[in-house]
């Protein structure tokens, strides 16, 4: 019962939160807002005792992403002038929606329809550190490593890109 | 007691937090002036009892609160402006929910975790914790629309989060050693030996883990001498110009209780927790009659000791002759009395409940000690070294620590995969 009204309220957040991105005006609105809906969501997952899920969602999300985002934000200082203009933000937004609806019903009832949805967990509370370990390091090893082998290579692009050109100089 | 029980950690969370705040104040101010040859605040007093200067960080504590709330009219954002403040002091305090002050109590079957959060995250909760305080000091120094805010905030927060890197690789080595990201596991690892005689505690265990992240927090918690984000001669007060009253009252708690937090961390990953070294948590236990005859031994020693020092040394003004034999009076009944009550105890034996409850108080000070000695450190650090310029904090980050951290994980693993 508790469990079910933490998960309407979360959601309720989420969704608020999500729209006030969308919409707000000032960047940092939407990066503020875009907090909540992530930390929102790392609650949803503590919700469903996925406790790792939880814990890294908000280390990289909540807290490293979104500081570096807000970080670069301050630092290019932005007025209220160097805005663009979008005298129509909210016809557009009313109306994306609107055209995005349909998809939305057949998406839902496509979820609903998929053999996902009865899937249990192996048991209670599973999303521990170890089990999330164990299912990573035997089932997914290959995707895994695939993963981290794409990451070091925009690692080394990042490096790269951000080094400075001795010869133009 | 069942419900006593529970409450405990939080109540010790409590405790370690926010009530040694005044304490810590106090303590950074007596230990500058004893760094610094002088007296150091020691004249404020209720009816002429100083306690050493304590009430004069009482009184500024309260003077904090009382204060008249005042915002500057230049501020637009005045939500972000107020929400700052509570936002690092949340974050700040809920890092230290999942520090154990003392081991599993078994009391008839059931089992109490004295840690506030009994989450099998550990470490992982400080980390993402310890991160999310940063957007207090980015939201603040933004919102307070002032130069010297905004400088200090995009120092600060360019520092945590080049130092959160090292911290987690650091982290990341303790893990495999310990095996475990569980606090209260990593405790109990700590009270083996290796050798046969040598705790293996993490600062024996990863000598270079421990200075990485000892240097990290001192970063992560904008203490000095990396603390160039608030550097007065520069940028005013940087992050925290604009606040006043108690929204400053907040910034100011939340850095000590971020302090005492990566104190306590530190005592858990690498000073034995609430460990005594070469005794587990069952020795304690099984001798808990001796230990007790050995409390009693050295608590009057150090009483005698104490009065000694207190009848020649508290000598400021007249009225100090009248504190002192307050002071002696209450301390010579208190202890008096505690040391009788054990010694009863012994006398008339002890049931297993009493041992354990014994052991758990034992432990509760042995981690109060070990956290008072690393906030001594931290302040002694504060008053003895330079501030670091802002260009040399982030090469110290990312040119020393990250390499040696990432040495540090590979070496550990070598060994591990040595050894087994």
């Amino acid at each position: 019962m508790l469990n079910e009204v933490l998960f309407y309220i979360l959601s309720a957040l989420i969704l608020v939160s999500a729209l006030v991105l969308i919409s707000a005006r000032r960047p940092i609105d939407a990066a503020l807002s875009f907090i909540v809906t992530l930390v929102s969501i790392a609650a949803l997952f503590a919700l469903q005792g996925s406790s790792f899920l939880f814990a890294t969602q908000i280390i990289i999300y909540a807290g490293a992403i979104l500081a570096l985002i807000l970080f670069i934000i301050m630092f290019l200082n932005i007025q209220d002038k160097n805005l663009p203009d979008e005298p129509h933000k909210k016809r557009d937004i009313t109306f994306s929606t609107l055209a995005v609806l349909p998809f939305t019903v057949v998406l839902i009832s496509l979820i609903n329809k998929s053999p996902l949805v009865d899937q249990a967990l192996p048991y209670d509370l599973f999303g521990g550190i170890k089990d999330i370990g164990s299912v990573i390091f035997n089932d997914y090893l290959l995707v895994f490593e695939l993963i981290s082998i794409l990451l070091l290579v925009s690692l080394i692009g990042a490096v790269s890109l951000a080094k400075e050109d001795k010869d133009v100089k | 007691m069942h419900e006593l029980l529970i409450l405990t950690p939080f109540i010790l969370t409590l405790l370690f937090s926010l009530a040694t705040v005044p304490l810590l104040v106090w303590m950074e101010r007596r230990i500058a002036a004893l760094i610094q040859d002088r007296y150091g605040p020691n004249r404020c007093h209720v009816g002429g009892i100083r306690l050493a200067g304590i009430i004069q960080s009482i009184a500024d504590m309260m003077k904090l609160v009382f204060k008249e709330e005042v915002a500057p009219s230049h501020i637009k954002n005045r939500f972000y402006y107020l929400v700052a403040p509570s936002l690092i002091f949340i974050a700040s305090f809920l890092t230290f929910m999942v520090i154990p002050y003392a081991d599993n109590l078994e009391l008839n079957g059931t089992s109490y975790v004295m840690q506030a959060l009994p989450t099998d995250l550990g470490i992982l909760w400080f980390i993402a914790f310890a991160g999310l305080s940063v957007y207090g000091i980015i939201i603040g120094g933004w919102a307070s629309h002032s130069k010297y805010a905004i400088l200090g905030s995009l120092r600060a927060s360019a520092q945590v989060i080049s130092y959160e890197v090292s911290m987690g690789l650091a982290i990341v080595s303790l893990l495999l050693t310990y095996n475990s990201i569980h606090l209260n596991d990593i405790v109990t690892y700590q009270s083996q030996t290796f050798f046969g005689f040598i705790p293996a505690w993490g600062i024996i265990m990863q000598p270079l883990a421990t200075l990485i992240f000892v240097i990290t927090s001192f970063a992560e918690t904008n203490r000095a001498p990396f603390d160039a984000a608030e550097g007065e001669s520069e940028i005013v007060a940087g992050y925290h110009t604009e606040y006043g009253a108690m929204k400053f009252g907040l910034f100011f708690v939340a850095e000590y209780i971020a302090m005492a937090a990566s104190g306590a961390l530190m005592v858990t990953l690498f000073f034995g927790g609430y460990q005594l070294p070469w005794l587990t948590t069952q020795d304690l236990i099984t001798h808990f009659d001796i230990l007790s005859g050995v409390i009693i031994g050295f608590g009057l020693i150090f009483m005698f000791l104490f009065l000694r020092w207190m009848r020649r040394n508290n000598s400021y003004n007249e009225k100090s002759k009248r504190e002192t034999k307050i002071y002696a009076v209450t301390i010579v009944l208190f202890s008096l009395s505690l040391f009788s009550l054990i010694a009863y105890s012994i006398y008339a034996g002890y049931s297993d409940d009493q041992k354990h409850i014994g052991v758990m108080l034992i432990q509760f000070s042995i981690f109060a000690a070990k956290i008072f000695t690393l906030h001594f450190i931290y302040i002694w650090v504060r008053w003895t070294f330079p501030r670091f310029r802002y260009d040399q904090t982030q090469k110290l980050g990312w040119n020393i620590l990250l390499p040696l951290a990432i040495l540090n994980i590979v070496i550990t693993a070598i060994v591990i995969i040595g050894v087994n």
